[in-house]
């Protein structure tokens, strides 16, 4: 497992010891992902996922606190889909209808975008599977994405070597 | 500072991020301070459209601006840059663990299929 820090988004890489199209369901077949997808002491009592380009998706996650169960709201949209290779889609904080609400409406800590883009890329190595999860916090209607990732990458690397 | 001005500040870094010849500028300043007319040239772009790009990078916070009238030199202001790199990094430990449970659950199902197929 290794990690790689850019200055606009996360980037995690992981190997896992399964088939490609078994990675790929964890991320598009609701039931599977609900399994995983919640934190700790959470659930995903809604997951409910288009996986057609344009398609909706809309995502509950559940929490027990003192004062009851928290539900938390999330839509987003499918942008690219490529069966056992590469997924993208965004998120954004909403409400049970999947109308979207600000993070600031929703109480969330600062510097926290309003959409933002997860890109999954999977890599079959016969029998295990390569994973790499870009979450971007990038505002998704702007024009691309990975453009914008890569120049604020390089200039990322331009201001640490100046600090 | 309120969480909600935090927020818009941010918003609006992200706004003027999102142009590429604004980008282009920020990546020049990367290497050093520069006058409107040096960060014009390398762009087909009229001075009025190079200002009013600064303008919005300034409003965001990214650029800094000298005080002489004539020549105002632009910085690079990476404060802004940083405060994005702390909302990417307080994603990495919530995927961590939602990855770590992905890989338990694997190990189920996939002793569910052997154990289904044994018996």
């Amino acid at each position: 497992m290794t990690n790689t820090g850019t200055s606009d988004s996360v980037v995690i890489e992981r190997t896992f010891d399964a088939p490609v199209a078994l990675i790929w369901d964890m991320w598009t077949r609701s039931e599977h992902f609900a399994a995983w997808y919640g934190p700790n002491g959470a659930s995903i009592p809604v997951a409910k996922m288009d996986v057609t380009v344009g398609g909706s998706r809309l995502v509950c996650m559940e929490m027990q606190t003192p004062n009851g169960p928290m539900q938390m709201w999330f839509t987003g949209e499918y942008r690219e889909i490529v069966e056992n290779q590469r997924l993208v889609y965004t998120e954004s904080m909403a409400d049970e209808e999947g109308n979207v609400l600000s993070p600031a409406q929703m109480g969330m800590p600062e510097g926290h975008p309003e959409t933002t883009e997860i890109i999954v890329e999977l890599e079959d190595l016969g029998g295990r599977t390569r994973m790499v999860m870009t979450h971007v916090g990038v505002p998704a209607g702007s024009p691309g994405a990975a453009g914008w990732n890569m120049a604020l990458d390089k200039m990322g690397a331009l201001v640490d070597s100046l600090t | 500072m309120t969480a909600v001005l935090d927020e818009d500040r941010l918003s609006e870094t992200f706004a003027a991020l999102a142009n590429s010849t604004r980008r282009a500028i920020l990546a020049r300043l990367a290497e050093g301070g520069a006058s409107v007319n040096e960060l014009a040239s390398p762009f087909a772009l009229t001075l009025p459209a190079v200002s009013k790009h600064i303008k919005v990078l300034e409003r965001a916070g990214l650029v800094s601006r000298g005080q002489r009238a004539q020549y105002r030199p632009c910085t690079l202001d990476a404060t802004r840059l940083e405060e994005i790199s702390a909302w990417a990094e307080q994603y990495r430990p919530i995927w961590e663990d939602r990855f770590d449970r992905m890989d338990d659950y694997i190990r189920q199902l996939q002793q569910a299929t052997k154990d289904g197929t044994t018996q």
